[in-house]
């Protein structure tokens, strides 16, 4: 077998574990990987990424749902996890740092973490600052990144005004400029992003990829 | 009619002036006495007091005791997080991991806040219980389990450990059932609410799979108990309003659907309760925006061959402005005659 046809197998082998759920054989997929030397940042990329676009388009197709990304999700982590302590080279573009986080009071997180799987597997620099994120701990973070994206979430409409006092404290912390704010979640709309100030809205994970991709063009 | 008048007269088929009214307040009950959320669902005397109140206020057609999803898996193990001015959200599942199932009992009804809602249920009756039903809404066997495991860990055992999810979901059931009969005997009216089963997460399959089975057995306990079958699941519900509709309850509150698709596909079968939008229109709307709502609203609730009830499509937020509740009383009055 020559190393292109090879290459190729182990690719489709990582997409394939990802898109049927099999956590073993992903790690399995992303050994060979390394043994075979394929680049790492490609067998994520081409390999697992690919493998969760199709599990993306499965749930816009109504053939998946939650459970199934989550599963789905476990098993490209864990070949991730194998995969990235053998990543050398950093790939030529920088990819653009996102901060994701459920605003304060809100804990519950089901929507957020598919929406980080999903930017995740789009290639982005996710940080997930997790549930119950006090606006401080985002400026923090942001400082820390310079600039890029804050994504904010809520699944509770008790929470909303916290989203609002997360960028007003942006401001505050001369931010604001630096960074695109994204919102999502349940309870909130286009309608709310806007009147908060922020950015952009997404509906969905895949409104949210969608939009991240278009905003990071214009972060310059 | 008073609504105790016109919510009897409704469940014999009698005539009534104009269609009932439920907006699902639950915790903004607590604002309207000005009580801190933190002290309204741990504080059964209080709760009770503060739906007094708000039906005082608000004179809606159905009181819903009611604090948050997860009072059955906390008197089973799990450990929440409460909040001074919000709702408690789970801090520590009880399952963490699958071997703790071992240690999971039924609880008696003592156990954690069910007496605190038990006393609110009492409490409201004994208040104005003569002139308006007092319900309680708590959840169904696969809200309850979600909040046993972690709703993203449950979802996780819908595939990986499904012999697990079916131990919770029946255990939940049982203890769904024992506070059935506890409801009841305090003078509730028992209302089903299972916003983890909703098709925003799950596929039809899926429900059918690990909700339906559960929920037809839960429902069937409150129809023995002689009251009407209400299941609220909020969320996207397209996907699963036909099996919504086989559990067999008589009354399904729906939330993000067009309520007039749902009228053609199953409203020869039940009566549909909706969906005033809660978020976009009680919480952020105008009293304008509310009245205009529910006009439209009331067209394609004449046009239910089943019956159809005005409601919240979820619980109306906390802080909406009781202008807009209001409004949502009095356009009933207003467009909500039956022919």
């Amino acid at each position: 077998m020559n190393d292109a046809v090879s290459r190729k197998a182990i690719l489709d082998e990582l997409a394939d574990a990802v898109v049927k759920m099999d956590e073993e054989r992903a790690v399995k997929a992303a050994h060979a990987a390394i043994k075979q030397g394929v680049d790492p940042y490609l067998a994520i990329t081409e390999g697992l990424s690919a493998g969760m676009r199709e599990v993306s388009r499965l749930y816009d197709a109504g053939t998946y749902f939650i459970p199934e990304i989550l599963v789905c999700s476990d098993a490209m982590y864990a070949a991730v996890a194998v995969l990235k302590p053998h990543i050398k080279t950093r790939p030529k573009n920088k990819p653009t740092k996102i901060i994701l986080g459920v605003v304060e009071g809100d804990v519950h997180d089901i929507g957020k973490n598919i929406v980080k799987i999903m930017l995740d597997a789009a290639g982005f620099d996710v940080e997930d600052l997790g549930r119950d994120v006090a606006s401080a701990r985002f400026i923090e973070a942001a400082r820390r990144a310079g600039q890029g994206i804050i994504g904010l979430s809520t699944l509770m409409s008790t929470t909303m005004p916290s989203m609002g006092k997360t960028i007003t404290a942006l401001k505050e912390a001369g931010l604001r400029q630096s960074f695109r704010v994204i919102v999502g979640g349940g309870p909130t709309n286009a309608a709310f992003a806007r009147e908060i100030g922020a950015d952009g809205h997404g509906t969905n994970a895949k409104e949210a990829v969608d939009l991240a991709e278009s905003l990071a063009r214009r972060i310059s | 009619m008073s609504p105790r008048e016109r919510f009897e007269a409704f469940l014999t088929g009698k005539t009534i002036d104009r269609f009932l009214c439920v907006p699902l307040i639950l915790n903004h009950a607590a604002r309207v006495m000005g009580v801190k959320i933190g002290d309204y669902n741990r504080n059964g005397r209080l709760m009770g007091d503060c739906h007094a109140a708000a039906w005082k206020r608000y004179r809606h057609d159905l009181i819903a005791i009611f604090s948050d999803t997860a009072i059955l898996a906390e008197a089973m193990g799990t450990r929440l997080k409460f909040r001074a001015d919000d709702v408690p959200t789970i801090d520590i599942p009880a399952v963490t991991d699958p071997s703790d199932r071992s240690r999971l009992t039924r609880p008696s009804m003592g156990s954690a806040r069910l007496p605190v809602h038990l006393e609110a249920i009492r409490t409201a009756v004994a208040e104005v219980g003569d002139q308006v039903p007092v319900s309680c809404c708590f959840s169904a066997p696969f809200t309850t389990a979600a909040c046993l495991r972690g709703p993203d860990q449950f979802a996780r055992d819908l595939i990986k450990r499904r012999e697990l999810a079916h131990e919770l979901l029946r255990l939940a059931l049982e203890v769904g059932k024992q506070f059935t009969d506890a409801v009841a005997d305090s003078g509730g009216i028992p209302v089903i609410v299972d916003p983890v089963a909703t098709g925003s997460v799950l596929g039809e399959n899926q429900f059918r799979e690990f909700a339906l089975p559960y929920l037809k057995e839960q429902m069937a306990h409150i129809v023995r108990r002689g009251f009407p079958a209400v299941l609220h699941i909020c969320g996207k519900t397209s996907r699963i309003l036909q099996p919504m509709l086989e559990t067999g309850s008589a009354v399904l509150s729906l939330d993000d659907i067009s309520m007039d698709e749902a009228r053609e596909r199953v409203s020869d079968k039940a009566v549909l309760m909706g969906n005033v939008r809660p978020v976009a229109t009680l919480l952020q709307g105008t009293p304008s925006d509310v009245e205009n709502e529910v006009r439209d609203l009331c067209a394609i609730g004449r046009r239910c061959k089943a019956g159809f009830i005005l409601g919240s499509g979820c619980e109306v937020p906390i802080a909406s402005p009781p202008a807009n509740v209001e409004a949502m009383m009095n356009a009933v009055r207003t467009y909500g005659s039956m022919n």
